[in-house]
């Protein structure tokens, strides 16, 4: 298991209040920090009830990460953001460190020039965050493998 | 990569389902699927082609227990088992946690489970990361077929290495042994992580600054509510 980043109170309060002012600028949908796995950080605005986050998550990552490896094969070094255009919701998805992207749901009261100019700011903003975390203390007390004694079932069927 | 979420009160872990192709990997995630209780998963997401064939991964977020106030989260994943995927592999294995290998017991299938048992290893080895240092599992499925080797015959093929791991038989496509080997490599990380825990713990009381920090990432006055393990 890598380095386990820990997200503390108050840098997940800092994270939300830059997706906050980044979807009131942008006057975008919704905003979503993750790491290149697929794992979510912070989460600001709100999607169709019909969408799960995780499975945004996931496919935003998974998507991001086969455009950047389609753009090496055709020898571009540099793929730091990918837009999809739809008929009524676009997504925009830029990186904001080499371990993090951010994804951007938005509809037709913005438009994607907007969006990726207050992309470029919050993710120096959410980068500086994402570096605090990483000079942050080890995990620590959170519990023992004595509290996972006596659960034969992890999963409730 | 796991991480933990003061704010969320959650952990997170990725977990891969890897192996040949046609092995069952896909198959034990649609089982999982079936089988745990709708407040506890989300959709099971399959980006396939038109044959069902897994084209870049399946996905399934669940929740499991609850420990000292703390929900526990895995997201499984599969690869795609086919040769030509291998550079969507890569991808999926970005960031893992933990790893079941799923081996198909058929006979004629042994090459194809070694061939893949190295790819999951040069893959790793691409992302700096090795089977020494990421926990993992191996499931020897498809035991209902006709033609299967002895577990003993798959063990020595594949559970060679230097360290060897806990393996599980299974039949996906009835369930037999698919939440044996889910809820092994779940604990396998939740041990891990409470064991890295306890190191840390022991680092910054050996520094003088176990208290401070403690309470200064958790943000609260008061300790964490009781644990619930829902069974």
């Amino acid at each position: 298991m890598q380095t386990m980043p820990i997200l503390t109170i108050q840098t997940a309060e800092k994270l939300l209040s830059a997706l906050e002012d980044f979807l009131e600028k942008s006057e975008a949908h919704f905003a979503l920090i993750l790491d290149r796995g697929g794992i979510i950080l912070s989460q600001h605005g709100t999607l169709p009830d019909t969408a799960d986050t995780n499975v945004v998550s996931a496919l935003s990552a998974g998507c991001f990460a086969a455009t950047r490896e389609l753009a090496l094969r055709v020898g571009e070094t540099e793929c730091s953001a990918l837009y999809q255009q739809g008929s009524s919701s676009h997504i925009f998805i830029c990186s904001i460190d080499t371990e993090h992207i951010l994804v951007t749901v938005f509809g037709k009261q913005t438009t994607v020039g907007l969006v990726k100019f207050y992309s470029a700011r919050t993710t120096k903003r959410i980068a500086a965050v994402l570096q605090e975390i990483r000079n942050g203390p080890g995990i620590g007390g959170l519990f023992s493998k004595e509290d996972l004694n006596g659960a034969e079932e992890l999963f409730v069927r | 990569m796991s991480i933990i979420n003061y704010a969320n009160k959650e952990i997170q872990f990725k977990v891969v389902y890897y192996g040949p192709a046609l092995c069952g990997k896909t198959t034990n995630l649609a089982y999982i699927h079936s089988q745990v209780d709708e407040t506890n998963k989300g959709e099971l997401v399959s980006l396939a082609t038109a044959a069902d064939r897994t084209l870049f991964f399946d996905f399934l977020p669940l929740n499991a227990v609850v420990i000292k106030g703390f929900k526990t989260k895995f997201q499984l994943y599969t690869v795609p088992g086919q040769v030509i995927y291998n550079a969507t592999r890569q991808l999926v294995l970005r960031s893992v946690d933990g790893i079941v290998f799923v081996a198909d017991s058929q006979w004629d299938k042994m090459e194809e489970n070694l061939e893949s048992f190295q790819n999951l290893q040069d893959n790793l080895a691409r992302q700096g990361m090795s089977l020494d240092s990421i926990p993992y599992l191996l499931q020897y499925n498809k035991r209902d077929m006709p033609n299967v080797a002895p577990v003993h015959y798959l063990e020595y093929l594949i559970n060679n290495r230097g360290r060897r791991v806990n393996s599980f038989v299974a039949v996906a496509t009835t369930g037999q042994g698919v939440f044996s080997t889910l809820n092994a490599i779940s604990r396998l990380l939740l041990q891990r992580f409470a064991r890295e825990a306890e190191d840390s713990v022991s680092k910054n009381s050996r520094s003088g600054a176990a208290t401070a920090a403690t309470t200064a990432l958790t943000g609260v006055a008061t300790s964490p509510a009781p644990a619930a393990l829902r069974r």
